[in-house]
């Protein structure tokens, strides 16, 4: 499948869950991925089929809780919320990014 | 990764899958809602939701061959191709597992009556617990008052009881009506776990001297006499003609420790005397009848059980000297030692008779199953060659080799199943077959057997072991083919590479030497059989009917009984179609036979053995009756009265063996009676040798003394009755005459040729099976040897086509496959006959008048397999010789 011209680094996805879930608390998958696209203003899109997956991972690792609940809409969906363990990792996350971005703007500045 | 690992997966991966699936139904509701509201027309925003979720990308987070779904979904594809590969080749597919089907259920059927009588533990609680009592290292069988000091003196078991086999008459006189019975001891039924089902069982009060008759009944007697009814608890039974009351039915899952017979009747032991009266042998120190099992206390160990048994033996032995022992024997009885062994099985008869057979005959099938396996590979040879190219393109395609072995493997053990799977219908009906052919005798065997899963993990095996033997070879060869030579090969080459043929060849040579073993089994113990029927016993065993008349119950006294049974005989000798008509205690082959140990003065024996003669106590008249010559001297007569001078007849071998020559008229010897020895015996009359206990029998020495003198005070006598026409037509005349003297007499009534015939059961079953699989064999090793030869002429078609354009003769070209057939069958019957000579004394023990490596018998045997290969391949040979060279060589 050709990528999507703004699809999600690889790796970032993590650090954006994790991120949206620390400012915006309990939310299902649908809410996240409308949740990045919007706070992007549209310059991120999250891959959709493998948000979940991922999201299990991440559920596993401890970072998130997850649990079944109902939304406005009467409809079943999966709410996930960030544990302590995700904030700490959301720390490191965002300390490698950080760490990243200045990589590679420097090279792109020097190189 | 193992079985368990990847069921775990699975598991654990499935349940995430549908996790996932469910997030992303709201997932894609939501989107469509958005899309929806946004404007777009219901389908297209559906669409359009599916889309950005990017189709089934979540799969690729699956670890995919870890997953049992798919390895299991690869043998699914695997096993489907199979299925349309076989499909494909309906006439081969059919040969094949028919040929396994015979194979497989005639093991399988064979296997369970092995299980059912030797393997199968006794349906009782904790079978293995118990324990059999034995004495002198092996004999299970003891005397009641040895039973009463070991069970008054043991302190080692939770429960200890002892048995007997027997049979009961129902009808008070007149023609008996027998049913299987037991004799039991108190704990017998508490010891094994046994429930009643109606009623209560013997217990330990009902067993003591002088105990009334009591009968528990198993639940079969119990459904087919009383329909079950619990009425019939407290009603009476006439068992020998004395009343005995019914207080219990016995679970019916229980038939008994004699495993191959089924007790219908349980009476304790005490009662016995009921029946037997004067003659009970409750207090007999010299008749041996019980059987001992236990079960030691919890903690004893086996070794301890039998040191306390060695320190319990003087004092058992002390209590039970028999009186009137030779003093040789009793030295011997107070030597007499007591162990244990395993009890779980039970102890059988039928198990002891039939045990070597059925190994015999498992040998016998599992050879036919080598041979039907050995045709199934040669099949499959066959078909790898022609479809070398489809596994060349699969190769070339970039199929795995490992994986177009396993697909190649799949398709044998698919065969195998097949196979199985009709084999064990045919095992069902050929077990039940099989018991009736070995109990055609008057032994009727009774066994369970139904298919437990003992029997299914054989046929499983197998099954999975004969895919495996027929299909490993022509798979891995089908791996190894290299797809560029396969593909250029095609059709070009004049003759096929050869080593395939080889292969093949080796097979068929094979099977040959098999099926040579098997006829030359086959023909020894059909030979065996022939011989056993036809041969001259000595006495003529048509015409004539066996009348065994028990007048115990009349309690007639003592002097009187010679005269009462003469009665009987001479209502017989006058009744019309009666030509003439004897007593005896014993007649030839039948159940009961008598022993006794002589000596002469013309005589040292070497051993006591050598010095035993069978005995049989006559009547005058017996001689004439069964046609047995009178060489020397006279029948018994009015003179040989009880008071008489002690005299005899012997036969011709008891003549030779005693006296060292035939000529023994008017000499004397002596009989060991007790502990003494008799009076001077004379000999007034030699008889011609006649068979005793068995049509196996060499000429062995009887003794026939007048039952006036030996038994006048018998209470039982055979009647052999000489008819003038066929013997059974006169059993209602004969009953009734003899009922007539006294209507309480019970009889049993057969015919002598009968009587030989059953003695002759097993020999007659192993003979029809072992021919039957003998022909089996053969015919199998027909086809293979037909199948290789069409083939070899089909894929030489071009070569032959060329050699008959050039010239050659068809009488040539038929020499050619004739003497390739030739070729193979020689290899296979020199295999066969090492095999043989090898082999066929394991046989021995049935055989009869024959040596196992007889070259009379090899060499027909050779004869007849050489000449029906020849004939198997006449076909294919013409049909090559009737090769158009024109067309063959066209075809290309």
């Amino acid at each position: 499948m050709p990528r999507h011209k703004n699809d999600i680094l690889q790796g970032t996805l993590v650090l954006l869950v994790l991120k949206t879930l620390a400012a915006q608390g309990r939310m299902h998958g649908y809410a996240i991925t409308s949740h990045i696209q919007r706070a992007s203003a549209d310059l991120l899109r999250v891959e959709e089929g493998s948000l979940y997956p991922a999201l299990h991972r991440m559920a596993q690792d401890g970072w998130l809780k997850a649990e079944w609940g109902t939304t406005e809409k009467n409809r079943e969906a999966k709410f996930y919320a960030i544990t302590p363990a995700g904030r700490k990792q959301l720390e490191l996350e965002e300390e490698s990014w950080t760490r990243l971005r200045t990589g590679v703007t420097r090279v792109l500045r020097y190189a | 990764m193992s079985w368990l690992g990847r069921l775990k997966n699975h598991l654990r991966q499935s349940a995430l899958s549908k996790e996932i699936a469910r997030e992303m139904r709201f997932h894609l509701a939501e989107r469509e809602d958005d899309l929806v509201a946004r404007g777009m027309m219901p389908d297209a925003a559906r669409r359009e939701a599916r889309r950005r979720f990017g189709s089934l990308a979540y799969q690729g987070e699956l670890t995919r061959e870890r997953n049992l779904f798919a390895w299991l979904d690869s043998v699914v594809t695997d096993v489907r191709y199979a299925l349309r590969a076989l499909g494909a080749a309906p006439a081969f597919t059919t040969v094949a597992v028919l040929s396994l089907a015979l194979g497989i259920g005639a093991n399988t059927a064979i296997f369970s009556v092995i299980d059912a009588l030797v393997l199968k533990s006794l349906p009782v609680s904790h079978p293995e617990e118990l324990v059999s009592v034995l004495h002198d290292t092996d004999n299970p069988i003891f005397t009641n008052p040895l039973w009463e000091a070991i069970r008054d003196r043991e302190d080692m078991f939770s429960g200890i009881f002892a048995y007997g086999t027997t049979s009961f008459n129902l009808t008070s006189g007149g023609e008996a009506q027998r049913v299987e019975g037991n004799t039991v001891s108190g704990d017998y039924f508490a010891t094994l776990g046994v429930r009643p089902v109606a009623g209560r069982l013997v217990d330990k009060k009902d067993d003591y001297r002088g105990c009334p008759g009591l009968v528990v009944l198993s639940e079969g007697f119990w459904d087919t006499r009383y329909s079950g009814d619990p009425g019939a608890i407290g009603k009476t039974l006439s068992l020998d003609g004395h009343p005995f009351q019914i207080i219990g039915v016995a679970d019916g899952r229980f038939s008994g420790l004699s495993v191959g017979e089924r007790p219908q009747l349980f009476v304790p032991i005490c009662s016995e005397k009921i029946i037997m009266g004067a003659n009970s042998q409750l207090d007999e120190r010299s008749s041996w009848y019980l059987q001992i099992t236990g079960r030691p206390r919890p903690g004893l160990t086996a070794t301890q059980v039998n040191a306390r048994l060695a320190t319990l033996a003087p004092g058992i032995v002390a209590a039970t000297i028999p009186p009137n022992w030779p003093a040789d024997a009793l030295a011997h009885y107070r030597k007499t030692t007591f162990t244990i062994g395993d009890g779980s099985k039970g102890f059988s008869f039928t198990r002891m008779m039939y045990e070597k057979a059925l190994y015999i005959l498992m040998a016998i099938v599992g050879l036919v199953l080598l041979i039907a396996c050995a045709n199934v590979a040669n099949l499959l040879l066959a078909r790898a060659a022609v479809r070398q190219r489809e596994m060349a393109v699969r190769l070339a395609l970039g199929a795995a080799r490992g994986r177009l072995v396993r697909q190649l493997i799949t398709e044998s053990l698919l065969l195998s199943s097949f196979g199985a799977m009709l084999g064990i219908a045919f095992a069902i009906w050929g077990s039940r077959g099989l018991v009736r052919l070995l109990s055609s005798g008057e032994r009727s065997i009774a066994l369970d057997l139904g298919i437990d899963s003992r029997v299914l993990v054989f046929t499983i095996f197998v099954a999975t072991l004969t895919g495996l033997l027929f299909g490993l070879v022509p798979a891995w060869r089908a791996g190894r083919v290299d797809p560029q030579s396969a593909m250029k090969a095609h059709g070009r080459g004049v003759t096929e590479g050869h080593s395939r043929f080889r292969m093949g060849k080796a097979l068929v040579a094979i099977q040959v030497a098999m099926s040579l073993v098997l006829i030359v089994g086959a023909a020894l113990l059909i030979g065996s059989w022939r011989r056993l029927t036809t041969e001259d016993p000595g006495f003529q065993r048509r015409g004539i009917l066996l009348v065994h008349a028990d007048f115990q119950n009349i309690n007639i006294p003592r002097d009187q009984r010679l005269i009462f049974s003469e009665q009987l005989l001479n209502a017989v000798q006058s009744l019309p179609g009666v030509q003439s008509a004897s007593g005896s205690q014993i007649t030839p082959v039948g159940n009961n036979t008598w022993n006794d140990v002589f000596r002469t003065e013309a005589f040292t024996a070497k051993s006591e053995d050598d010095a035993t003669s069978w005995v049989n106590p006559v009547s005058d008249g017996y001689f004439r009756t069964l046609g047995i010559p009178v060489l020397a001297g006279r029948d018994f007569d009015q003179r040989d009265s009880p008071v008489a001078p002690r005299v005899a007849i012997v036969n011709e071998a008891m003549a030779k063996h005693f006296f060292g020559s035939p000529a023994a008229l008017g000499r004397h010897f002596q009989r060991q009676e007790g502990s003494s020895w008799s009076a001077p015996i004379e000999v007034v009359g030699i008889v011609g040798t006649t068979k005793y206990h068995s049509m196996r029998d060499s000429a062995q020495p009887i003794v026939y003394f007048p039952r006036s003198q030996l038994s006048p005070e018998a209470q039982q006598m055979s009647i052999e009755i000489r008819t003038s026409g066929m013997p059974t037509g006169l059993v209602p005349t004969v009953t009734k005459a003899i009922t007539k003297v006294n209507p309480r007499i019970t009889l049993d009534i057969t015919t002598l040729e009968q009587q030989v015939s059953e003695s002759l059961a097993l020999a007659r079953a192993i003979a029809t099976l072992s021919g039957f699989f003998g022909a089996l064999a053969m015919v199998l090793a027909t086809i293979g040897l037909y199948g290789i030869m069409t083939y070899t002429v089909a894929r030489r078609r071009n070569e032959i086509g060329v050699r008959i354009a050039l010239g050659a003769e068809q009488a040539r070209v038929v020499r050619m496959v004739l003497g390739e057939v030739l070729a193979i069958v020689i290899v296979g019957v020199v295999l066969g006959v090492a095999l043989s000579v090898g082999t066929t004394r394991l046989a021995t023990a049935f055989l009869y008048g024959v040596r196992p490596t007889d070259p009379a018998t090899l060499t027909a045997a050779v004869v007849v397999l050489t000449a029906v290969g020849v004939a198997a391949a006449a076909l294919p040979a013409w049909r090559a010789s009737r090769l158009d060279p024109v067309a063959a060589l066209r075809e290309e």
